[in-house]
């Protein structure tokens, strides 16, 4: 500097992934904003593999350089993530950046976590957006420890960047598409029970539906799970169907956290396993169904879920701030406890709660002759049904409480006002207002929820 | 604990599924209990997740921390002299960005180097470029700040801009990030549109400015050219003074000048035929044709003018600057009406330096963009600010329910409010936006809609095609002489005129003189009754009275009918009022396959019925109904409706039953006036005879509309009416018995005296009436005349004035008259005289005690309710097993029996509620095979109770 000639360029690392498939991710980069040079690349990730367009190592220094742009006034509170998303047309790419403070060389930095892709994908990838952003910002909340700590940030945010690279060139190939041919799922079936159990089918779509839409669907027969995949599919929305994944016949594809369904196939010992990280993660709770022995078991409701999920991240995070050396990084199998929280790995639990309107809707719809559009045209009914109802269910608990100033303690009179008496269909609805208005359960069954938890864990201390 | 932890985690899922856990580290820490001192080695919150974030104890906190109270939209600018500044905001209230700073967050969304493209002079070129670069789109929040935004960026020309482009952003600005990526692709789509627009109506004024530009060079090329020319000849040959020198460099200056600017121009016109790489960036073809030759033609001339003025050929044209103006600029010009006019702009000497950056004052944003252009994208950015206005949730089902409905038009009308059949641009058409309204047939499909079931649900009722681009129309428009928007751009030209267009001009019409709607759908009701109508039973009991002559003769007809029907037993009434098989009836369309309502059929029923041909048939044999009217109507054993005035209907009837549905009807010499719906029964003979003389002294109000006021009911609308039924239900314990009867199909009737107070319950109790209409028009909110018989058919839901005059007599005289017929509502008195209702599907929306606290969460709650019951109407109309005999030696009794089985044992409901459900499976069927025929009257005859408060 005191010659006057500019600091020498860090070279930029880069690491290729192989990507079984292609990959629709031209490249993730992490940045930071260097408080003498300005913007920096520091790391450069590409997928090795079928590209769709490719991007010179300049081309993707100067992007990750443009997401940084404007960066310098942030005023944002320590630990924050926030994300910007860039359509750049010029580009004909797409960027998500995530933005956060991490600590480098004993400086405040404001780095960048950014992953592009061509602008051709931007409708593949806006379902999929909410998926990597929150993945992607938990990698940052252990990479900022590790930052913290003076470690390479790098190889924590490998963890998640090579998975979602996987996860995009899966969906590539095996999404579930928007539009669902119905004679591809079992409401084609002649009559019920002609592809699988009465019973189980509206067990799986009712507790499917309790749990927001969030399912696994595992196997041994590739099209028997992909049926039901479909038809559990039905009862989405179209965006969160292209949130979805078909089973891959030959070898499965692993878990992924955030998809709505997804259909796994079993290995040749007749086993599927499930990280329980991974599955805790979820936004949703989930059902898993298997469709060799038909059974149908559920993850506890949101608040449960939301609740024992930030247990186990902090869980997680703490072990990651106690860990003594860089070469310790926690893996994703490992189980974290801690003193004040065990997880109960029996996630999965039977469907306890009973419902009518699954089971009328199940009933009703193999009257009606297939083939035609008809039992699509009762469908689309049911699902307009559910979701003025979830609706209703929302503007009614807003009215009670003031938009949430006020504590819910009507819920008795909710469910005869609306005609929820039955628990399974107050969980189904609940569940569709929740997607609405994300906390509802917490903000309605919350209370009591961690009330008690507390008096377990203190009844338990002695 | 480790033990523990080390057990559980072995915990299998199933026998085959299991949670993977290959290993359980625990941190335990012995510890006293309740001590929470924090420790060195415990993580820092800023480093952790919250346990109990704020979202738990109140989910509609999360947009809490914004500083402005709703959404709306910035448009900023990048200013050369001052840096980003905030430029508009949309609504333009300054409460409406509270405290929130726009200068600071201009700054931040013009911070971002979007465009990063060369702008000036590239190395290798001898003249400025213009850069084209396409518009960018970022997403971005300031989580502080509480404020996320949508930024468009885009840039416009400017002939005295650096580089000659002006950066400007629009930005949508919210609290919830999560409502901006949601509905990227929409704002995405409404931005574009507007940037477009704006940078159309830019390349217009660019060049223009342009134009201006080159007339001034070429004066002030022309006035240099002469003086030094002047100079040249006042001086010594060979001999030049600094000052020629000067003038000589000067005038270099101006040639370059005017070389740069051709080029530009040159740059500016070939702006339209570079591909584009924005897939959302769709212009108005017709503008792009009319502004490309518009910059052609220019280029044109100035290719011509801009050559080299030599002095000899200025000296030969005139001594002065005007002089050469006058011929070469000066010209008059001719506009399309063939008239001269004086050039609207007289150049001006230039100085060959631009002023300094800080000198000259930049043109706002209406001056960069034409005035219309402007406007227009202004406009579309309210537009978009409107819809977009809201929470997300009810922004969210809205779509989703929007899109759930076009999949299910078979059962829409019988609740739910018109679709709108712009609806589909939202999601899959990207229409280009055009501020002279040239794009009514620029369609380019974009992506697949977002929210849509499957394909087969589609072919419930097939989309029109859409009119393909009539591109060559397009290119044939003339030419433009000037700059600027001539009139003919603002008219429709002969391309525009597309069935298509046609089409949407006559349903905006419509939309303005719904009287005209009404008036047809009231026509065709009209030849509907008539041509179902028979000819008076002799086995009348009731014998007309004198003076009521054949009006009275019809009216004892229908009396009679109705009469039967009340002397028949239970069993017989019911089967009289389910409704015709579809399956039955569309064997009568099988007979009459030319049918216009035949190739409308969606294919579903056609095919139900294919394999019971034979079947269906046999059924439809001992119909001996002319073809037309077989296909027009039900058969009067299947489907009960009136029998009334056939022979003063006769002579109209060809002419309502065969022509087009659109047709307009022959004003008649009986025509009594009309209101906003043109409810029109009363213009044909058919009131003549009984209440002649009340019909015609208050025909208006008989004709008023009640809802919509003529348009369409909207949600707003309905929401308000949600405040009044829930009052109704709280305020009569016999709220479920009236509601029963309007769900029922039987008509009710709600007297009062106090207007207001009749309308604001009849505008309540409209929701419950199963196909109102589009414009409500089986609601009569007031009325102040006797009933007819005809009032019957035609409304479902009335509200009647009391009154204490004579004509009150005769008002309550009709009431008693059709009291069998009808349920009278006493608003004063706060009594119902209805039929008992003992059934269970109601109860929940009519149940007085009810918590649900606003009218507009009882809205929500009836529509729930009442998409319940269409739902189950459905299943029961289209469920083909009910409605068929299983074998031919099946008799109908067996089907019936089925049918009732199914309505109690598989849907519980008992007689009540099957009655409901039969009415609603009756409108249907009539919806379905006969969609421009509603009316049909089907009452049966039992006790009515009086009851009271």
């Amino acid at each position: 500097m005191s010659s006057g000639c500019p600091p020498q360029s860090p070279a930029v690392a880069k690491s290729e992934v192989a990507v079984e498939g292609e990959c629709p991710l031209l490249a993730a980069t992490f940045a930071y904003w260097d408080n003498i040079l300005g913007p920096r690349v520091r790391h450069i990730w590409t997928p090795k593999g079928d590209q769709l367009m490719f991007l010179n190592d300049g081309e993707i220094t100067f992007l990750a350089n443009h997401t940084l742009n404007g960066e310098i006034l942030r005023s944002a509170e320590c630990g924050a993530v926030d994300v910007k998303f860039f359509v750049l047309a010029e580009k004909g790419v797409i960027i998500v950046s995530l933005i956060f403070d991490g600590e480098l060389k004993g400086d405040k930095n404001t780095c960048a976590l950014s992953v592009i892709l061509p602008q051709t994908e931007l409708a593949f990838y806006l379902p999929l957006h909410t998926i990597c952003v929150e993945r992607l910002k938990h990698a940052i909340r252990k990479g900022r420890i590790w930052m913290q700590k003076g470690y390479n940030i790098i190889s924590v945010l490998s963890l998640e960047i090579v998975p979602i690279m996987e996860l995009l060139a899966s969906m590539k190939s095996h999404s579930v598409p928007e539009d669902i041919d119905i004679k591809d799922t079992v409401l084609n079936d002649d009559d019920i029970g002609d592809s699988c159990h009465e019973d189980f089918l509206h067990k799986a779509v009712s507790s499917h539906l309790q749990t927001c839409g969030c399912s696994i669907v595992v196997g041994s027969n590739p099209e028997k799970v992909n049926k039901i995949v479909r038809t559990l599919c039905l009862f989405l929305t179209p965006a969160e169907r292209k949130s979805s994944r078909l089973c891959r016949s030959g070898s499965s594809f692993k878990y992924d956290t955030g998809l709505f369904v997804q259909g796994l196939l079993k290995d040749s010992t007749g086993s599927f396993v499930l990280p329980f990280r991974q599955v805790l993660y979820s936004p949703y709770p989930t059902t898993h169904i298997d469709v060799d022995i038909n059974t149908v078991k559920q993850m506890p409701p949101c608040h449960e879920h939301t609740y024992n999920q930030r247990r186990y991240m902090r869980s997680e995070l703490s072990a990651l701030w106690k860990t003594d050396s860089e070469e310790d990084i926690p893996l994703d199998t490992i189980i974290h406890t801690d003193e004040t929280f065990t997880p109960d790995l029996n996630v999965f639990q039977d469907v306890m709660h009973k419902d009518t309107l699954v089971k009328s809707f199940i009933d009703e719809v193999f009257m009606l002759k297939p083939g035609l559009s008809l039992r699509s045209a009762y469908l689309a009914q049911f699902l307009l049904l559910l979701h003025r109802k979830a609706l209703t269910l929302l503007k009614y608990i807003e009215d009670e409480t003031q938009k949430g100033k006020k504590p819910f303690r009507s819920l008795r009179n909710l469910k005869s006002d609306l005609d929820l008496m039955k628990e399974g269909d107050l969980g189904i609805i609940m569940a569709f207002a929740e997607k609405l208005r994300a906390g509802l359960h917490s903000f309605v069954f919350g209370k009591s929820f961690y009330t008690s938890v507390q008096e377990r864990d203190i009844l338990m201390s002695f | 604990m480790t033990q523990s932890a080390n057990a559980v985690s072995h915990a299998s899922l199933t026998n085959n599924t299991m949670i993977g856990s290959p290993d359980v580290v625990a941190f335990t820490k012995e510890d006293e209990y309740g001590q929470t001192s924090p420790e060195p080695w415990d993580l820092p919150e800023e480093f952790s997740v919250p346990l109990h974030p704020l979202a738990d104890s109140n989910p509609w906190a999360k947009t809490s921390y914004a500083k402005f109270t709703k959404d709306f939209i910035l448009i900023s600018e990048f200013s050369e002299q001052v840096g980003p500044q905030p430029l508009l905001t949309i609504p333009d209230e300054p409460k409406i960005c509270g405290t929130f700073d726009l200068n600071y967050f201009s700054l931040r969304i013009m911070s971002v180097d979007y465009q990063a493209s060369f702008v000036g002079h590239p190395p290798g070129s001898g003249y400025p470029r213009l850069s084209f670069v396409e518009d960018s789109r970022v997403v971005l929040g300031d989580s502080k700040e509480g404020a996320f935004a949508y930024v468009h960026h885009f840039t416009l020309y400017d002939l005295e801009a650096r580089g000659f482009v002006r950066p400007f952003c629009m930005a949508y600005i919210a609290a919830d990030e999560k409502k901006i990526m949601l509905q990227f692709q929409e704002l995405s789509l409404r931005f574009s549109q507007a940037s477009e627009c704006l940078k159309a109506g830019n390349r217009r004024a660019f060049a223009k400015e342009l134009q201006r530009k080159l007339q001034d060079l070429e004066y002030t090329h022309s006035v240099l050219q002469r003086e030094e020319g002047l100079q040249r000849e006042a001086g010594p040959q060979c001999v030049y003074s600094a000052h020629a020198v000067e003038k000589a460099n000067e005038l270099a200056n101006v040639e370059k000048s005017i070389y740069e600017h051709r080029d530009l121009l040159k740059q500016i016109c070939s702006y339209h035929r570079r591909p584009r790489r924005d897939p959302q960036a769709v212009a108005c073809r017709r503008c792009m044709t009319e502004c490309l030759s518009e910059c052609e033609e220019l280029l044109d001339k100035y290719a011509k003018l801009a050559e080299p003025v030599s002095h000899s050929e200025k000296g030969g044209k005139g001594e002065g600057g005007e002089g050469w103006l006058d011929d070469s600029r000066g010209e008059e010009e001719e506009d399309e009406d063939g008239v001269k006019r004086r050039p609207s702009y007289t150049p001006q000497l230039i100085k060959a330096k631009s002023a300094k950056c800080f000198d000259k004052r930049l043109k706002i944003l209406p001056e960069l963009c034409e005035g219309t252009f402007y406007e227009a994208a202004v406009e579309l950015l309210k537009e978009t600010e409107r819809s977009f206005r809201g929470d997300l949730c009810y922004l969210h089902t809205r779509r989703l329910d929007k899109a759930l409905r076009k999949n299910l038009r078979v059962v829409n009308f019988l609740f739910e409010e018109e679709l709108d059949d712009n609806a589909e641009d939202e999601s899959g058409t990207l229409r280009p936006f055009c501020a002279v309204n040239h794009s009514v047939d620029n369609h380019v499909h974009l992506n697949s809609p977002h929210i849509v079931l499957g394909p087969d649900t589609t072919q419930l009722h097939p989309s029109k095609p859409q009119d393909p681009l009539n591109v060559a129309s397009e290119t044939s428009t003339t030419r433009q002489s000037e700059l600027g928007l001539g009139e003919s751009q603002l008219e429709s030209s002969p391309s525009d005129q597309t069935l298509e267009t046609q089409e949407s001009s006559e349903e905006t019409k419509g939309s303005f003189s719904s009287d005209k709607s009404g008036l047809e759908l009231a026509e065709k009701r009209e030849s509907m009754a008539s041509m179902i109508s028979e000819g008076p039973d002799p086995d009348s009991d009731l014998t007309p009275e004198p003076d009521q002559n054949t009006d009275a003769g019809r009216e004892s007809s229908s009396e009679d009918v109705e009469t039967t029907a009340g002397e028949e037993d239970d069993g017989d009434h019911e089967r009289d009022q389910t409704p015709v098989s579809l399956l039955e009836v569309a064997s009568e369309l099988d007979d009459c396959d030319s049918l216009n309502e035949s190739k409308l059929l969606p294919p579903i029923d056609a095919a139900c019925c294919m394999p019971q041909e034979h079947f269906l048939h046999e059924a439809s044999a001992p119909d001996t109904m002319s073809s037309v009217q077989q296909n027009s109507h039900p058969k009067p054993s299947q489907i009960l409706v009136v029998n009334q005035e056939p022979q003063a209907l006769l002579p109209v009837q060809g002419e309502y039953t065969v022509g087009s549905p659109c047709s307009e009807s022959p004003p008649t010499s009986l025509e009594l006036p009309v209101g906003l719906l043109g409810d029109v029964a009363s213009q044909t003979s058919v009131e003549e005879g009984s209440d002649c003389t009340l019909s015609a002294s208050t025909g208006s109000d008989r004709a008023a509309s009640p809802l919509g006021y003529g348009g369409t009911v909207t949600l707003r609308e309905r929401k308000k009416a949600g405040q009044g039924a829930l009052r109704f239900v709280r305020q009569y314990p016999f709220a479920m018995q009236a509601l029963w009867c309007l769900l029922r199909g039987r008509t009710l009737v709600v007297i009062g005296s106090d207007e207001g107070r009749v309308r604001r319950l009849v505008l309540a109790l409209a929701l419950f009436v199963p196909s109102p209409g589009k414009c409500g028009e089986r609601v009569q909110a007031w009325l102040s005349c006797p009933l007819t018989l005809t009032d019957l058919l035609r409304w479902k839901l009335i509200g009647l004035q009391r009154v204490g005059s004579p004509v009150g007599s005769s008002l309550l005289y009709s009431l008693s008259r059709y009291s069998r017929y009808i349920s009278i509502l006493d608003v004063d008195m706060k009594t119902l005289r209805c039929p008992p209702y003992s059934g269970r599907l109601l109860a929940n929306i009519a149940d007085h005690r009810t918590y649900i606290r606003r009218g507009s969460t009882f809205f929500l709650h009836i529509q729930s309710t009442l998409c319940r019951l269409a739902a189950r109407a459905f299943l029961f109309t289209f469920t083909h097993h009910l409605h068929l005999p299983v074998s031919p030696v099946e008799g109908q009794e067996v089907v019936e029996s089925r049918r009732r089985s199914f309505l109690q044992e598989q849907l519980g409901l008992d007689k009540g509620d099957s009655q409901v459900l039969l009415y609603l499976s009756q409108l249907i069927t009539q919806q379905y095979l006969w969609p421009a025929n509603r009316s049909s009257f089907s009452f049966d005859y039992t006790t009515s109770v009086l009851y009271k408060i």
